[in-house]
């Protein structure tokens, strides 16, 4: 794990992973303004530009060759794009958009030089040449008529001359700006400018004026086009940078100037000049953040639970000298460093527990591509609409998230919304909406997938599961439309795909919550007919730590996660009732099914008669009482996962150190809800109710 | 994975010219079972146990090593053998199978044998019914007599509870 060579390719391939990412969005932001026939910024084609040199630059240096010849091949498309050599259409976002899987792909590869991929990116490279160059309709020019000054043209990049005479065709004011920055943080100031200007005008170029500056200062001059009159430009800029002025179209025509070589070499290296040596691309930081491996955290996180036994280890200490008046100072100072020890120790958590946040907002974006994607293939109009995109949640469940949230979004598309034609035949609009919805509840993140499609046709799932044999026909006709609806969660009813286009929704709905309920999570469903479909889906905003409630049973250990507990009460033998099978008690007028957990785990109770709790659990719409021994009192644990080996043992979430080498079993509340109220046995109850 | 790529876990000491396995011996319910020593990452006196509810029984549990919590099997179950189990297991062996440590209950730890080539047969090859999790079997001098040999079942531990 330390060998320095593995940590180096890591590097690599995180920072590989963060410009394919970046370029997945910028390509989705081109997708939509090309939809939407809106004028392409060109600094965002300037980004895809960057986004793939500095690939191609890092790919070489460690040794990816295929990754290198695709951002080569992409390096090359884009510069023509953001010269206008070709143009934005549909064929070109394709192959852009191919471009990430295939990125993906080839980061993954376990060998980066394998011969096996060779076929493929040589035929991804011929896509990507074959869309030709358009050429560039010269009518003179329109450079010639400005008075700028030969030593500014002379040093324009190929991209940046492009720019300015796009500029000057599209009716844009010229405009020199003379300003001087600080030597120190010129990076900064000058992402400032770009920043104030941006709105306002494009920066073409900024080059060190020969004249200006001293020691600790530099001159700069920006050339700005911009439709905004002189005087608001005055306004905004003079002042702030220094003198504005707009470059006057001249009279007669000069001859260029031959291009200079004698170039301060400061100007090379202040601008982010394309063509740079590419290992100076990678050596410096896009943003003030460090990358860590998640194993890190989980080891930061260890070492406070190990020093929150050290606090309780003096807490008992204080406990135990606190009569004795011999020590009563020392034994009081002891106490309050103890407390002190004991808030610094919570901050620290919540500190480390913050840096595993991340938004939302990388799951949601690669699922916009999924959208468009799937809406394409499926030949439907989709609008893809994003709220909480800002919502944080652990870094371990973003990972385990995108796989089902995947899964709902083509079932969605696939299933839910309708073809076009379809939806204006039942007065829908054409484009269908999906949205994407994220916000905190309490110590959970809700995150629904909601469609305005063809909803779910309930009967349809029952009739659907009665011919598969998962339910009897008798038994089929007591459920509830929500139980119809819940029908689809059951393995085995959605496999086929032409009984599922009819129910109208897709495969491996089973499949989906269970990775959800492996996150101790929840799905629920709700569908109407005709009108749409919403998944919301329920997790804890952490899996790293939880509050508990820690509970005796047969004289063994568990904790049960507080976020599923509502309440506990004294369990009287003498009130639990039998009804379909299950023991029930009742709670303040309302019928609570109970389930006794020694019995379930086949342990023998050892508390004595009457002793004994019920802890009230509750999940999404559904209570459950369990039944336990003792109660112990509430403990933040780090849930520790039991490994793959016991990862089918069923009702854990995980292990817990209590500290002496003690391990205490996290219990799985929506695992228990889950095989109480729709395990076999359930069904098995339902079939016996009847 | 391919069955030959499984079974090929005893990877010779490199040191050894003679492509020699160094293994450690234990006893575990009346059989001796030999452990490539190279996967052995420690042997530790029993931490307290905590039963997992339901789980197949050849898993005792899980204990709890430096804070990591730890899958601990029951060899002799796992690999079907009818033992009586009377006596506490005396040790716990941590092995590592390439994807997670397992703890492995033993009564004692016998020795670290070297053994040739020649001195191990191979599931392989014998055409046994033989668990998934044993290599073959491997022959050492007798700890009882001197003319005698004494049989390890000789275990894999990547197939131990691995992918």
């Amino acid at each position: 794990m330390s060998d320095p060579r593995d940590n180096v390719q890591q590097e690599f391939l995180a920072e590989a992973q963060e410009l394919v990412e970046a370029l997945s969005r910028d390509l989705l932001l081109l997708d939509e303004a090309h939809h939407r026939n809106e004028r392409i910024d060109p600094a965002l084609i300037n980004e895809l530009f960057r986004s793939v040199h500095t690939l191609k630059g890092i790919a070489g240096m460690f040794g990816y060759r295929h990754v290198g010849a695709v951002a080569h091949a992409l390096e090359d498309l884009l510069d023509d794009l953001r010269l206008a050599r070709t143009s934005v259409g549909q064929q070109l976002l394709d192959v852009l958009f191919d471009s990430v899987e295939r990125f993906q792909r080839l980061l993954a590869l376990e060998d980066p030089q394998s011969p096996e991929e060779e076929p493929g990116v040589q035929a991804y490279i011929a896509a990507v040449r074959s869309i030709g160059q358009e050429p560039e309709e010269e009518e003179g020019d329109p450079l010639d008529k400005y008075a700028i000054e030969p030593a500014v043209l002379s040093v324009l990049t190929e991209y940046e001359e492009h720019r300015l005479r796009a500029c000057i065709r599209e009716g844009l004011q010229l405009y020199r700006l003379r300003a001087a920055f600080d030597l120190a943080a010129i990076d900064d100031s000058i992402d400032t400018l770009r920043d104030v200007a941006l709105d306002d005008a494009e920066i073409i170029t900024y080059l060190p004026s020969l004249e200006g500056g001293n020691e600790d200062t530099i001159e700069l001059v920006v050339l700005l086009a911009s439709r905004v009159p002189e005087a608001d430009l005055k306004a905004h800029f003079e002042g702030r940078y220094g003198a504005i002025e707009a470059i006057e179209e001249r009279t007669h025509l000069p001859t260029l100037p031959p291009r200079l070589t004698s170039i301060p070499s400061a100007a090379v290296s202040m601008r982010a000049q394309p063509d740079e040596d590419p290992s100076q691309a990678s050596l410096r930081s896009v943003a003030n953040s460090v990358r860590v491996d998640i194993r890190k955290l989980d080891h930061l996180m260890n070492a406070v639970g190990e020093l929150a036994l050290v606090r309780s280890a003096i807490g008992r200490i204080v406990d135990r000298f606190k009569g004795e008046s011999a020590h009563h100072q020392s034994v009081m100072d002891l106490d309050r460093i103890g407390r002190g020890f004991e808030r610094q120790l919570s901050e620290l958590r919540t500190g480390i527990l913050d840096v595993r946040m991340v938004p939302l907002g990388q799951v949601f974006n690669k699922l916009a591509r999924i959208v468009r994607q799937a809406a394409r293939e499926r030949d439907k109009q989709v609008r893809l609409v994003v709220t909480g995109a800002d919502t944080e949640v652990d870094k371990l469940i973003v990972e385990e998230l995108t796989d089902p949230l995947m899964h709902l979004v083509r079932n969605a598309i696939d299933h839910g919304i309708e073809a076009a034609d379809e939806r204006t035949r039942v007065a829908k609009p054409a484009e269908g909406t999906l949205a994407f919805n994220a916000y905190h509840k309490g110590s959970n993140v809700v995150i629904e997938v909601e469609d305005d499609g063809g909803g779910m046709n309930a009967h349809m799932l029952r009739e659907t599961a009665v011919a598969r044999g998962l339910l009897s026909a008798d038994a089929s006709h007591e459920l509830t439309r929500q139980e119809m609806l819940n029908l689809v969660f059951l393995p085995g009813l959605s496999t086929t795909s032409e009984i599922t286009d009819m129910s109208g929704r897709g495969v491996g709905m089973d499949v989906v919550k269970t990775n959800i309920l492996r996150m101790g999570g929840m799905i629920s469903i709700a569908s109407e007919q005709g009108i749409g479909t919403k998944i919301t889906v329920t997790l804890p905003i952490t899996l790293a730590i939880i509050r508990a409630l820690i509970v005796n049973i047969a004289s063994r250990t568990f904790a049960l996660p507080i976020t599923a507990v509502r309440e506990a009460i004294p369990y009287v033998p003498e009130e639990v009732h039998t009804i379909q099978g299950r023991e029930v008690i009742t709670l303040r007028g309302e019928t609570l099914a109970i389930c006794d957990l020694a019995r379930l785990f086949g342990f023998r109770s050892t508390a004595r008669k009457g002793g004994r709790f019920v802890v009230v659990g509750s999940m999404g719409n559904r209570e459950l009482g369990f039944v336990v021994d003792e109660l112990i009192g509430q403990e933040d644990v780090i849930i520790k996962s039991l490994g793959k080996s016991l990862s089918s043992a069923r009702g854990f979430s995980g292990a817990t150190d209590l500290g002496d080498q003690k391990v205490a079993l996290v219990l799985d509340a929506p695992a228990l809800f889950t095989e109480y109220f729709d395990g076999p046995d359930a069904l098995q109850a339902l079939e016996t109710r009847l | 994975m391919s069955l030959t790529q499984q079974k090929a876990t005893l990877v010779p000491d490199p040191e050894s010219e003679t492509g020699a396995v160094a293994v450690l011996a234990v006893l575990a319910g009346d059989e001796a079972y030999g452990f490539p020593l190279s996967v052995v990452r420690e042997i530790l006196v029993p931490p307290p146990l905590t039963e997992v509810p339901r789980a197949p029984e050849h898993f005792l549990g899980v204990i709890s090593v430096r804070s990591q919590i730890i899958t601990l099997i029951d060899l002799p179950k796992m690999l079907n053998l009818e033992v009586e189990q009377t006596e506490p297991y005396g040790r716990v062996l941590l092995v590592d199978n390439g994807e997670e440590l397992i703890g492995v209950a033993v009564d004692s730890v016998i020795q670290v044998y070297r053994m040739e080539p020649e001195d191990i047969e191979y599931a392989s090859a014998m055409g046994a019914e033989l668990s998934e999790y044993v290599v073959g079997v491997g022959r050492v001098p007798s700890r009882s007599s001197s003319d005698a040999q004494d049989m390890l079942i000789l275990i894999d531990p990547v197939s131990l509870l691995g992918g």
